[in-house]
């Protein structure tokens, strides 16, 4: 069970997400992936993404227009 | 005990444990006095406006309400283009065409409105001709939006919420008009002058060129669904 941070903080739209989806394919079932971002496009469509993966998500705001998405892969 | 924690090492507890990390971040500022504080500064604006032109009250408000929505439905038209290439998510781009089917019948609804009224039309203006320069111009702007992460509308409401990057991207928007501006003769006399202008009505009939917009529209949208099940398929 891996616990990976991705810091994407100051990254603009796909660069999250393009991230994440690499990322991703390093981790096997139950290991969460964290992906931090303060872009407010990649809000929407890394959580869409993951979903639509099946993976569970949670977004956590962690500060002011900074947020945490939490993805644990199934 | 130590057994049930093993088994239970899933996300739940993992999260449990961060949210109380989280607990002990600094408290968040309250925004909310902060933004009464805007919304007053807005409202009393737009009233010194109206004193001195509807107009310009008018541009102020729909302004605010539109940068509003822009920002709370994270709606954004670059990912509406690109977003169906790269994951082969299609939701931005059915609401966009949902967006221009609604403002297809508004316009038209304006624009037939001042036609039988024997008005001139609102807005005829901006019919312009479809050339060489309509193509080049959108490849470089898709091009553009994309790598700058927001296009015109997107940079600026995110430059108001405060993500620093596009600051740089509102600086090479605002020297990029400048540039296309100083060209835009050389483009009008060698391409866009010797292309034609197509207003629909005039070639459909007020109610088919509504028809055929829409129809567009919906197919564009089907399109668009079909594309987003068949990459979510390939992917599974």
């Amino acid at each position: 069970m891996k616990e990976v941070v991705l810091d994407c903080l100051g990254e603009a739209c796909p660069i999250p997400l393009v991230k994440a989806e690499n990322a991703i394919k390093d981790l096997s079932a139950g290991d969460v992936l964290i992906v931090q971002i303060d872009h407010s496009c990649a809000m929407k469509n890394v959580p869409e993404w993951a979903r639509k993966e099946g993976h569970n998500v949670e977004i956590e705001e962690v500060d002011d227009g900074e947020w945490e998405v939490i993805i644990e892969k199934a | 005990m130590s057994e049930i924690n093993s088994t239970e090492t899933s996300a739940s507890s993992r999260r449990s444990s961060r949210a109380s990390s989280n607990s002990r971040r600094k408290p968040k500022k309250n925004q909310i006095p902060l933004g009464i504080g805007i919304f007053l500064f807005i409202a009393l604006f737009g009233i010194y406006l109206s004193t001195k032109s509807n107009l310009l009250a008018f541009f102020w408000v729909t302004g605010n309400a539109f940068g509003f929505i822009l920002q709370k439905s994270r709606f954004c038209f670059t990912a509406s283009m690109r977003d169906p290439l790269l994951t082969g998510s299609t939701s931005l781009t059915r609401a966009v065409m949902v967006a221009l089917a609604i403002t297809t019948l508004g316009f038209t609804a304006i624009k037939y409105g001042a036609h039988i009224n024997g008005l001139p039309i609102p807005g005829q203006g901006y019919i312009v001709p479809i050339s060489f320069a309509t193509i080049f111009g959108g490849i470089i702007f898709g091009i553009g939006m994309v790598i700058a992460g927001g296009c015109a509308s997107g940079t600026l409401m995110r430059v108001g919420e405060g993500f620093q990057m596009q600051v740089l991207s509102l600086a090479f928007f605002v020297i990029g008009s400048l540039v296309g501006a100083h060209n835009f003769d050389w483009w009008h006399k060698m391409f866009i002058s010797k292309g034609q202008s197509v207003f629909l009505p005039d070639i459909f009939g007020w109610a088919g060129a509504v028809v055929v917009q829409l129809l567009i529209i919906a197919s564009v949208y089907i399109l668009a669904d079909k594309w987003e099940n068949k990459k979510t398929n390939e992917a599974n």
